[in-house]
């Protein structure tokens, strides 16, 4: 999962940043409203924490004008807490709003139910035949039995689950699971997705020849 | 009978009086000239008739010792006693006779006058009389019968009164409507004074006579209430901006200490410098929001979500939440809630009874109670919350809604408490146009009474 995480004070980016990576997300930070625009532009989020006092471009703009193109969910940070600000954020095509100052497992919880949301998914728990993910817990078990996955492999197959039934190209993997400052190797991929067959079954991850991977 | 001290009506009293007084004044004046003009008009007639009669005396020819001898030529006797004449009438004496000569219309008892007599017109009763003594024993005198003089006299005095009451009643009415012109200034002065005095700070007086008295008086007014309209304006501003600007450093520090507390920190040294900057921080944020809340109560811009709502059933939604509190310090709490229906917002009253009812538990003594009750009587419903306390000092009672004012000045209290909880539940109170009270005394607890209208 691919975050952008707009905002201006730099102590508060950093440590969303952080904690965001923490979570699994690749992360991608803008620190004022025309970065973040061009950003959201270029590259498909699975969702964007935008603040709204940005310096060059506000935070209603940003979302609006990103609305002409892109369906990203979007979540609203801002100190403005007055319900006609949340009024307002949530007309222009924010998906959520959230004042600050916030605790940051609520953040978190609501970045997953909105990108579950972007997914067409409305429960936290996906059940895929045998394998059962927990999104909140970051939890996964097969046939009941727990299954230790690394932080990254979770993320590969969180994706292909709430894409189920998609076939997601290398390219769009490489850019939902990994930010823009990871120098990532071509084959890591593959390690990945290696080591899940390996974990969850030969057959639950389907390789498409020329398009990509799967899960039916 | 506060009406008669108004303005309004000791104007309309004094201008009434004064019209009444000039017109009476006008009206006798006009009534003695008119009188005398008749009088002298009367006078002069009887006085020419009188020389008419002076020149029928005659001396008869040849009589000794001299006599004098009465005859009214024909001519001159349409004088009298007919026609346009008919109220005129004379009496001649001679040599002091007894049998005066007297036309056919002349009372019978006249006497005559004496030759001391200086004025030449007497009025006897009705009648009005001429005479001249041309020698010793000898008079001619000339009457009239007034009484058609003093009925017309009369007239004119009804005419007068008439007239007059007519005017005066058309002053007064239009004095009426006048005074009330004049004086609409100073009723909107003072509805929007009162207006202003009830917090809507955007209350202006509108004034379309600039030049005037009271037009200056309404522009120094209307300018006070806007300078006043903007220290308000300024100060919710203010403290909404301070609040705002507050947000993203307590946020920065709430995310830093919670990231740092998910890192699972063995240490737990640093695991408490984490919780207490959270603790600090969510601390923080409970004042600031408390704050806005304040400051938009202040500047009235609370969304006005009123609907009949029952305090009985929001009390006991506030019951709940505080059960669990009540119950780990065992202080039971006894509730008789009956139905109190008012108008308001259903989600700041919970507020303010929670605010309530927590500060009932808190400022208890273990194993302690807490009463609360509703009730409706006559229009207004009324909340009561009453607990076994130590009470709040006499000194400190009146000050107990103020802002950060805290009875207990150790600041002992759990993360939550802000020391605005009170305020706010009187700003909110009053914004519902009811009041908040406290009666207490030391040891036996306090009592907070809010009434809220109908």
């Amino acid at each position: 999962m691919r975050l952008l995480v707009v905002e201006d004070e730099p102590d508060l980016l950093s440590v969303l940043v952080r904690a965001a990576r923490k979570e699994g997300y690749a992360v991608d930070s803008a620190a004022d409203g025309e970065e973040a625009l061009y950003k959201a532009e270029s590259t498909d989020y699975d969702a964007i924490v935008l603040d709204i006092m940005l310096p060059r471009l506000d935070g209603w703009e940003v979302l609006s004008r990103l609305r002409k193109t892109k369906a990203t969910p979007v979540l609203i940070l801002t100190a403005r807490d007055r319900s006609t600000d949340r009024v307002r954020g949530l007309d222009i095509g924010a998906d959520d709003y959230l004042v600050k100052p916030f605790d940051i497992p609520e953040l978190f919880a609501r970045l997953r139910a909105i990108i579950r949301r972007g997914a067409n998914q409305s429960r936290a728990i996906l059940e895929l035949g045998e394998v059962r993910i927990d999104t909140a817990a970051r939890t996964v078990t097969r046939n009941g039995k727990p299954v230790t996955l690394t932080a990254r492999e979770y993320v590969v197959l969180e994706y292909l689950a709430l894409h189920r039934g998609e076939v997601s190209s290398r390219t769009t993997l490489y850019e939902h699971l990994f930010d823009e400052d990871e120098a990532t190797l071509s084959n890591i991929l593959d390690v990945h997705i290696y080591n899940l067959r390996k974990k969850l079954g030969q057959d639950f991850i389907v390789t498409r020849r020329g398009h990509g991977y799967c899960i039916e | 009978m506060r009406s008669f001290q108004s303005i309004r009506w000791r104007l309309q009293i004094w201008y009434g009086l004064l019209l009444i007084a000039a017109l009476a004044g006008f009206g006798a004046a006009i009534f003695r000239v008119e009188s005398a003009r008749q009088f002298r008009q009367l006078d002069e007639e009887l006085q020419r008739r009188v020389q008419v009669l002076a020149k029928s005396r005659h001396p008869v020819p040849n009589a000794r010792p001299p006599r004098q001898q009465f005859v009214l030529l024909p001519e001159n006797s349409a004088l009298f006693d007919q026609g346009g004449a008919a109220e005129f009438y004379y009496v001649v004496w001679l040599h002091g006779g007894d049998a005066p000569i007297r036309s056919s219309t002349a009372p019978v008892d006249i006497p005559m006058p004496q030759n001391n007599t200086a004025a030449s017109v007497r009025a006897r009763g009705t009648l009005r009389e001429a005479f001249l003594l041309p020698a010793p024993g000898d008079c001619l005198l000339v009457g009239h019968r007034t009484e058609r003089d003093i009925a017309e006299s009369h007239h004119l005095a009804w005419w007068l009164l008439i007239a007059g009451g007519g005017v005066v009643l058309l002053g007064l009415t239009v004095g009426s409507y006048l005074v009330h012109r004049a004086l609409k200034p100073v009723r909107d002065i003072s509805f929007a004074a009162q207006k202003v005095a009830t917090g809507d700070l955007t209350q202006r007086i509108a004034s379309s006579t600039s030049g005037s008295e009271l037009g200056q008086l309404v522009n120094v007014l209307n300018s006070t209430f806007a300078r006043l309209d903007a220290a308000f304006t300024q100060q919710a501003h203010f403290t909404a901006d301070a609040a705002h600007e507050l947000r993203t450093p307590v946020s920065v520090i709430l995310a830093q200490a919670q990231y740092g507390l998910s890192n699972a920190c063995e240490n737990d040294e640093h695991r408490e410098v984490f919780e207490a900057s959270q603790r600090a921080a969510n601390r923080m944020r409970h004042l600031i929001d408390s704050l806005l809340d304040l400051a938009r109560l202040d500047a009235g811009q609370e969304s006005p979500d009123r609907k009949p709502c029952d305090l009985a059933t929001i009390a006991a939604d506030c019951l709940e939440l505080i059960r669990p509190m009540a119950t780990a310090r065992s202080i039971q709490i006894h509730a008789d809630l009956r139905s109190a229906i008012c108008t308001g917002d259903a989600d700041r009253l919970a507020q303010v009874i929670t605010n309530l009812l927590t500060n009932a538990v808190h400022y208890n003594y273990d194993g302690g109670e807490v009463q609360v009750s509703t009730r409706h009587d006559s229009g207004i419903a009324t909340l009561v919350v009453r607990n076994t306390g130590p009470g709040i000092t006499a000194e400190d009672l009146p000050r107990i809604f103020e802002r950060f004012y805290r009875a207990d000045k150790a600041r002992t209290g759990s993360a939550g408490r802000t020391g605005l909880g009170l305020a706010i539940a009187k700003a909110i109170v009053q914004s519902h146009g009811g009041s908040i009270t406290v009666t207490s005394e030391l040891e036996k607890g306090a009592t907070f009474t809010v009434s809220l209208p109908n």
